[in-house]
């Protein structure tokens, strides 16, 4: 594996607030990357400084290697397509499209052409009169048909309905098969991307949560239902992330991979095991971090 | 840990044609740069032809002659500059952060963007100063009509024309450029401060002017340069804009 993007003490400050805070990670080249986190967490931010937009208060980013600021050799090799993205006033849809080619090196115009069609975007209209999810799509449009080496989308799916979400997953998924790159996404809906992420960095007040494979992460919590006697004696000395109990009944999940002998033990007792999916998982986790930092403080 | 550090995948063309392609982003659509400001040139010429022949078709021929010469004071000419100033700014509130989403450097798009506004104020004033050539030759279009021989331009050789519509024009996009960069940096709080500060410098000049009793000196001094020397001193302040809007440019960031 060789490294893209290397983030070192990376901090970010805007005035008192710290939108970023120490955070160091790095970025393999040609795998999926999942940005993770609540609104407000830092992932925008954390974008723009991987991609010299923004300037870092302290900490270092490398992009092969280099620094992305103001580095043409690096930028000519980013795509980033943001949620916020403004387009000037007197632009439609097709000027944009026509510009794109020229900025993109990698530029699929069959791809733009079945992209357009596929999420029926109106070429003849002003950007600013589109609705917040054509507009979307066009971001989605650029950011898949630029075939960057290094593809940022940020929550670009805003306004897009469920169908042309889908279309988006679907085709990012396909064109990424035949043609390998980079790809950071950070988005809200975990459950419908949790397919296509192959790595999971989770951010929460500007600090890594968690950084792992999402494989691992998925098969790193159980949910336990059962009897809540029976539940408490399996549960014991395990890391509790979360409790749930009606009546005689409880639902606990616990963190850690479970060998087939817990397995059998949890059959025999008559309690049920199931997978938390990787949404369920990072609620627990971000929600877990609040609770423990308020009551610290 | 041992890291290999993974090479970029795509060479970026050389830096000419990287700020060429800025000039080709800011002409994406063609109204903004070449349609528009002819569009609103033309619409000034029909609207003071009109009058022209208006005047001419009820009053008496001395009044007419008046009337032409009053025609002379006319801003019809400069009637697109209001338009152009809305486009050096925009240029950089909207086409900046635009542009960066393409993986455009702030070096290469401030340079592309400026190469833009030297071939608008230059072509535009080839076509201006052109204009008043053919007002001349034609008499007023035939009808005694005048928009472009007016104003300083009159009497002017068609090259001296040339440069005084295109430093007119450089100040318009520049000073509107450097201005909006100053709102892409520093936003709200920098416009107030940028406003504050500029109002107090023309107070203070004025008032030194007047404390001074020096302002026939002033008005002399301007008269001594003659309209093309007088226009040659006002590329200082455009090239100030111009160098301080690329500087400040350099550290901003577009916000949501």
């Amino acid at each position: 594996m060789s490294t893209v993007i290397e983030a070192t003490g990376l901090t970010k400050n805007f005035g008192t607030f710290t939108a970023v805070d120490d955070v160091s990670f790095t970025i393999e080249e040609n795998r999926i990357y999942g940005l993770l986190g609540r609104n407000g967490a830092g992932k925008t931010t954390i974008m723009q400084l991987l991609t010299g937009q923004d300037f870092a208060s302290s900490g270092t980013v490398t992009v092969y290697g280099e620094s992305p600021v103001e580095n043409a050799r690096v930028l000519s090799n980013v795509s980033f397509i943001k949620e916020s993205q403004k387009y000037p006033d007197n632009v439609k849809a097709k000027h944009v499209l026509a510009a794109a080619p020229t900025f993109f090196g990698n530029w699929n115009a069959e791809l733009a052409d079945e992209l357009l069609a596929a999420f029926r975007v109106p070429l003849d209209r002003d950007m600013k009169k589109l609705s917040r999810g054509q507009v979307s799509a066009v971001g989605v449009i650029v950011g898949l048909a630029s075939r960057a080496p290094i593809t940022f989308f940020d929550e670009p799916y805003l306004g897009l309905d469920a169908v042309a979400r889908q279309l988006f997953y679907d085709k990012l998924l396909e064109d990424y098969a035949e043609h390998p790159r980079t790809v950071i996404l950070s988005t809200h809906l975990i459950d419908e991307v949790s397919d296509l992420l192959e790595h999971v960095i989770l951010i929460d007040e500007g600090r890594i949560l968690i950084d792992t494979d999402a494989d691992e992460l998925r098969g790193s919590a159980t949910t336990v239902v059962g009897r809540s006697a029976d539940v408490a004696t399996f549960v014991e000395g395990r890391e509790v992330i979360h409790r749930d109990g009606i009546g005689g009944l409880s639902s606990v999940t616990v963190t850690g991979q479970l060998s087939s002998a817990d397995r059998a033990a949890a059959v025999a007792a008559n309690l049920e095991l199931a997978p938390v999916s990787l949404q369920q998982l990072i609620v627990r986790l971000s929600s877990l971090e609040t609770t423990s930092e308020g009551s610290k403080s | 840990m041992t890291t290999i550090t993974a090479t970029p995948v795509l060479t970026p063309p050389p830096t000419i044609t990287r700020v060429w392609n800025i000039v080709k982003l800011h002409l994406v659509n063609r109204q903004t740069y070449l349609g528009i400001p002819w569009i609103i040139t033309g619409g000034a010429w029909a609207v003071s032809m009109a009058i022209a022949l208006i005047i001419r078709s009820v009053a008496s021929p001395d009044d007419v002659a008046k009337a032409t010469e009053g025609m002379t004071n006319s801003w019809a000419v400069l009637s697109p500059l209001w338009y152009l100033c809305a486009v050096g700014v925009l240029a950089i509130a909207q086409s900046f952060p635009f542009a960066l989403g393409f993986g455009v450097t702030r070096r290469d798009f401030y340079l592309g963007t400026s190469l833009m506004f030297l071939l608008s104020s230059v072509g535009n004033a080839l076509l201006l100063s052109t204009l008043v050539e053919i007002e001349r030759a034609t008499n007023g279009w035939g009808i005694g009509g005048v928009m472009f021989d007016a104003l300083f331009f009159q009497g002017q050789t068609w090259i001296a024309n040339v440069f005084v519509f295109s430093v007119i024009q450089l100040a318009i996009f520049f000073i509107g450029a450097c201005i909006a960069t100053i709102y892409m940096r520093w936003r709200a709080m920098g416009m107030l401060i940028f406003w504050l500060v500029l109002a107090l410098v023309l107070v203070g000049a004025v008032a030194l002017i007047t404390l001074t009793y020096s302002w026939p000196a002033v008005g002399g001094w301007f008269a001594a340069q003659g309209v093309v020397g007088g226009f040659a001193w006002g590329l200082i302040p455009v090239a100030v804009a111009a160098v301080t809007g690329f500087f400040i440019l350099r550290r901003a960031t577009p916000r949501n």
